[in-house]
């Protein structure tokens, strides 16, 4: 699951990764020589998004069952996402919050949008500028357990 | 032979007189025992869509058809051997049909007309009494005759149930193909009988819960296009649409109201997801509900002074009625599970919802006071429940033990579900009203 939404960041990115190869860590810039132009942005983005997998514990934030509320685990992998956010202030991220699939249609787009909020309340919370960060909801419609993924796309 | 002036005289008066007599009102959930004899013509002449006789013989099989879709009618379907004179569509012989148990007896004719149209004659008569209860007339175009027919098999069906034939209505839904990241979602509609099937949408961007307008000419439904959830409105025949309400908001759970004037739909504010109506023809959307938490799910009386939703302000899931201004809101559903997606019946009397509970998901109904809760489906994983114009059915989505989705009708006196056969993987069916 994770991997494709890494797939789709890396495409959606492809425009904005200009800046932020400027501003990418050590990891990116070792990667970027001698690449061709055309294929930079998004060796950018998958490097940026490797440094954010690697430095913040994941990516992804589970919940329970019909609840939006953050467990303690959830919020030390958001203190430091936030904190990585703060360093890295041009990578804008979408916050994409999914529902319980024994849920139904509506009620569960409705639950992966409250956890996506909640979500980007806590790292606005923790100094993340709130343009830096927007939220969706796919609801039910991938499976998995109920939880919030960041994107970053750009 | 039928003599011109009888012909012209009996003509006029089937074009004339459209309505017919009064339907038998139903009540008894017996199944009625319908006889289609062939159709007739008075002269079989060559059409742009085949002979009269022919168009004739195929109507008469598609009326039966139609018929053995529904759970209170068993047609006796034509044989060719009770192919019927043309004097004999008015004249019906009763005692050979008595015989056969038939309690209604359709017949009807195809005739050619000058102008390359062809005029479908129909009517229904109640076998027991002798005499005719229904009769109506359609002019068509040679390649239009199945619709006369689906009229025609409504109007068979209305006199055996005293309901609102679903022939002539129409089918929404999500239709799913393909796995993983290959996964496409497309918005397809048919006619309730399966025929003409085709893709509205072309499967760029996640789509969820199509809902059509009263009469099919406009779809309403939420599209992921734009990154975000978001309502939008669909017109079925050009393919155009646009967003229902123009702001950044996550919005969802679109549904029409029964006159189409009015949409209802689900805003989220923060965490705060609350019940908004706007009109179908655009301008300010007004917000009813305002309690924390998710409301959602909003569908309207048929006479638009109130409105079904589900909230859960009480820690899960439960149904709601209010009236169409936000006020009044109660809670409906005591039954010691969760309650989702309510649907209200077309004739205002039932409630369809979603059951939840540990065991999985079922579907059934309630009365709008809240009484005479019964569950028609035993699950695990139904839901979306959408009535057909007769308020006599429902079509739902099922997922089965292997994850697949597909569609099922269920009648509401208790039969059996019966699957809805498709292309495809389907989701998130609505059903249209009669559409005239």
């Amino acid at each position: 699951m994770i991997r494709i939404i890494l797939a789709l960041a890396a495409i959606a990115a492809g425009t904005g990764a200009a800046s932020a190869q400027i501003r990418a860590p050590g990891i990116v810039q070792r990667m970027i020589p001698g690449t061709r132009q055309q294929a930079a942005p998004v060796a950018a983005v998958d490097a940026l998004r490797a440094d954010f997998l690697a430095r913040t514990g994941g990516d992804t934030i589970f919940f329970g069952n019909n609840v939006s509320g953050l467990a303690a685990p959830a919020r030390a992998t958001l203190a430091a996402q936030a904190a990585w956010l703060r360093q890295h202030p041009d990578v804008a991220v979408r916050i994409e919050g999914h529902g319980d699939t024994g849920d139904t249609r509506n009620h569960a787009l409705a639950m992966g949008a409250r956890r996506a909020e909640e979500v980007r309340s806590y790292l606005v919370l923790l100094g993340v500028p709130a343009g830096q960060v927007t939220t969706t909801s796919v609801g039910k419609e991938r499976p998995g357990s109920p939880r919030a993924v960041t994107v970053l796309v750009q | 032979m039928i003599s011109a002036s009888h012909w012209k005289g009996l003509l006029g008066a089937l074009l004339c007189c459209a309505t017919g007599a009064q339907a038998q009102q139903a009540g008894s959930p017996a199944v009625s025992v319908v006889a289609v004899p062939p159709f007739s013509t008075p002269d079989d002449r060559q059409t742009s869509a085949g002979g009269t006789l022919s168009i004739a013989w195929e109507a008469s099989k598609l009326i039966a058809q139609d018929l053995r879709t529904t759970s209170e009618i068993m047609p006796l379907p034509p044989v060719e051997k009770d192919y019927y004179s043309y004097p004999e569509v008015t004249a019906p012989s009763f005692p050979k049909w008595r015989s056969s148990n038939a309690k209604f007896l359709v017949t009807g004719f195809i005739q050619a007309r000058s102008d390359g149209r062809v005029t479908f004659g129909c009517y229904v008569y109640d076998v027991d009494r002798g005499r005719e209860v229904a009769r109506k007339g359609f002019v068509v175009a040679p390649s239009e005759w199945q619709r006369a027919a689906h009229r025609c098999s409504g109007l068979a069906y209305t006199a055996a149930t005293g309901a609102p034939g679903i022939f002539d209505s129409r089918i929404t839904y999500v239709a799913e193909s393909g796995v993983g990241t290959g996964r496409i979602e497309r918005i397809a509609i048919m006619d309730s009988d399966g025929s003409n099937h085709r893709y509205l949408t072309k499967g760029e961007a996640m789509v969820l819960t199509p809902r059509l307008s009263p009469r099919a000419s406009r779809i309403a439904f939420v599209s992921l296009a734009g990154g975000r959830p978001q309502v939008r409105l669909l017109e079925t025949e050009t393919g155009a649409d646009r967003p229902l309400v123009p702001n950044e908001a996550i919005s969802f759970a679109p549904r029409f109201s029964a006159d189409g004037s009015q949409i209802a739909f689900s805003m989220m504010l923060g965490q705060n997801s609350d019940i908004y109506v706007a009109g179908a023809e655009g301008g300010q959307a007004r917000r009813l509900t305002t309690s924390p938490g998710v409301d959602t799910d909003a569908s309207f009386s048929p006479d638009g002074t109130k409105i079904a939703f589900e909230s859960d302000r009480s820690g899960s899931q439960q149904l709601y009625v209010m009236n169409s201004d936000g006020s009044g809101q109660r809670r409906i559903s005591f039954g010691g599970a969760a309650y989702a997606a309510p649907d209200w019946s077309p004739d205002g009397e039932w409630i369809a919802f979603t059951r939840r509970e540990p065991g999985g998901r079922r579907i059934g109904i309630v009365r709008a006071d809240g009484t005479g809760e019964r569950l028609l489906t035993n699950g695990p994983a139904d839901e979306g429940a959408s009535w057909a114009a007769s308020s006599r059915e429902l079509i739902f989505q099922r997922i089965d033990g292997a994850g697949n989705s597909s569609l099922y009708r269920v009648s509401i006196d208790g039969s059996e579900p019966r699957s809805v056969a498709l292309p495809q993987g389907a989701s998130d069916p609505d059903w249209s009203g009669v559409v005239e």
